[in-house]
């Protein structure tokens, strides 16, 4: 208590309580304000009831997408799984029966108890077929639950992007690498180059 | 025939300041929710009934029905001890606080005084003398629990308590000084006739009010003194290990204090009962007959529930003392203040009552 260096309106301070009173007219403020004046307002955003505005490249679940005439879009490439940090993604890709060059995910499931949804696998596909959704509320009592297959995650994508892009063959410049047959390959007209979205 | 009437009298009047004084820390709970929420720009409970009024019956039902956990190790008999220990002298206080005007009303030939449970000539004494039981609650059921968090947490409070409540003693004792009796009745009339007969103001208690008010703060184990809780440091103190209807008990046990510190601060400082004015409101419009229903509900609930909400304000300003400071501060501020009061206190009684 007794630091030399203490002045008078210290020890005035020191024995009012000055600091303290301070603080408690900060609060007496604001308590003012909320109860008596009422104009101001509660942060607080009542969850259940009402929901933040979500940006668009909000990070959510992931979905599986179609074209607009239902077909997958996914080419069984193994990419996604290939990107995948924490090994979410397990394809398992198959032949398309007739068309021996196409090939599409025979089965495809994600663990998204591990997903740190970081959106690589999204970024790593050739094809776009692997988008985010804004859903978060997936709160489950059974952890397998959340391992879902490829009919939950084309479920997903159904209801989260009802706009499916359309079919052409050879959209994505990738596309030439993985989802060309040969039975079907439209005429290439000299130097045009390939239609993308 | 008699005693049995007075016990039943007494009995009746017991009940009703019970039921009035639980339902009060049921709803304080709530309350210190909505106030600190309101002072930090948040809500607080909104989910159960309108604007979560409805909070402290979900809060008691869950308790209620919540698993009774005695931890391995433990010593039952002390384990399930404590929180009767902290609770019961909690509420026994409250059987020397007058809530209104000490007059006698004739019933059925009968004479009873509706507005004080008990008038004994100790009253003040009596209040303090159970309220260091209850430190006893605390420190057994940090001891008891066979945890090292309740532990430190008992052992803190066993020093917190004993260091303030030295300076709740000393800071009352101006007050005893200038009413001349340690009965609550008393010290209540000794401070009719408006606010400037208060205790506070007329007979310059601002010392001992202040150093009461800080010393009950640390006793009740409020913030900014709730190193015994701390539960960024001790988990949650000695109520650790303490679940279920146990927990309940503690936590009531917290309010009531809070309540009862209250009160007493309001008819030791404040006047109790009185108005701040000579007369009650009622009595200016010529309604003497009402002036006890105007003390009643609402002379006294107006300062018990102005300290509550000075208790609430507090919690919502300031963080917690370390444990050195603390300390310090009771003994080397504190203490000398409170002295300092008395020795004032009595020096001009003696020069100006003579």
């Amino acid at each position: 208590m007794a630091e030399p260096t203490m002045t008078m309106t210290q020890w005035v301070k020191r024995l009012t309580f000055y600091e303290i009173l301070v603080g408690m007219r900060a609060t007496l403020s604001v308590f003012v304000h909320r109860i008596i004046l009422r104009n101001r307002r509660a942060v607080t955003l009542q969850y259940p009831h009402e929901k933040r505005d979500l940006p668009g490249t909000y990070r959510g679940m992931i979905a599986l997408l179609r074209y607009d005439d239902l077909s997958e879009k996914c080419v069984g490439c193994d990419l996604c799984e290939a990107a995948c940090p924490s090994r979410v993604i397990t394809v398992i890709s198959a032949e398309k029966e007739g068309e021996p060059m196409k090939r599409y995910a025979k089965e495809y499931s994600m663990d998204m108890t591990r997903c740190i949804f970081c959106g690589l696998c999204v970024k790593a596909c050739p094809v776009d077929a692997l988008a985010m959704t804004t859903e978060y509320e997936w709160a489950v009592y059974n952890k397998r639950d959340l391992l879902l297959n490829k009919q939950q995650l084309l479920a997903l994508g159904d209801r989260n992007f009802p706009e499916r892009e359309k079919k052409i063959e050879l959209q994505h410049h990738n596309v030439t690498f993985f989802n060309i047959g040969h039975q079907d390959l439209p005429v290439m007209t000299s130097q045009e180059p390939p239609v993308t979205p | 025939m008699d005693q049995m009437i007075f016990a039943g009298v007494t009995l009746a009047k017991i009940v009703l300041v019970m039921a009035v004084v639980l339902l009060t820390v049921a709803f304080l709970t709530l309350a210190e929710r909505k106030v600190l929420s309101w002072m930090q720009d948040r809500m607080g409970p909104m989910e159960v009934g309108p604007y979560g009024i409805l909070q402290p019956l979900a809060d008691g039902l869950k308790l209620f029905f919540k698993e009774d956990i005695v931890p391995a190790g433990a010593n039952k008999l002390l384990f399930s001890l404590a929180p009767i220990l902290s609770f019961v002298p909690a509420l026994i206080g409250f059987a020397v606080i007058p809530y209104g005007p000490n007059k006698e009303i004739e019933l059925f030939g009968y004479t009873i005084r509706p507005f004080v449970i008990t008038d004994i000539n100790i009253g003040i004494l009596y209040i303090l003398a159970f309220t260091s039981i209850g430190a006893y609650g605390i420190i057994l059921g940090g001891w008891a629990s066979n945890n090292k968090y309740s532990l430190l947490g008992g052992l803190r409070a066993a020093a917190q308590v004993i260091s303030y409540e030295l300076n709740i003693g000393l800071a009352i004792i101006g007050v005893l000084i200038l009413s001349g009796s340690l009965s609550m009745v008393k010290i209540a009339e000794a401070q009719a006739g408006g606010f400037w007969h208060w205790h506070i103001f007329g007979g310059l208690q601002i010392i001992g009010f202040v150093v009461y008010v800080i010393s009950a703060v640390a006793e009740t184990n409020r913030l900014p003194f709730d190193l015994p809780e701390a539960e960024s440091e001790l988990v949650a103190g000695w109520m650790t290990e303490y679940s279920g209807m146990r927990f309940a008990f503690f936590f009531m046990a917290e309010y009531t204090n809070m309540v009862l510190v209250s009160c007493i601060a309001a008819v030791l400082f404040f006047g109790g009962w009185q108005p701040a004015f000579p007369k009650t409101i009622v009595e200016y419009l010529g309604f003497p007959n009402l002036a006890w229903a105007e003390s009643v509900f609402f002379w006294f609930p107006l300062k018990v529930y102005f300290f509550l909400f000075l208790f609430f304000w507090l919690r919502a300003t300031l963080p917690r003392l370390r444990y050195d400071q603390l300390m310090r501060f009771g003994w080397k501020v504190m203490l000398p203040l409170a002295l300092a009061n008395v020795l004032l206190t009595s020096i001009a009684v003696f020069f100006f009552r003579q």
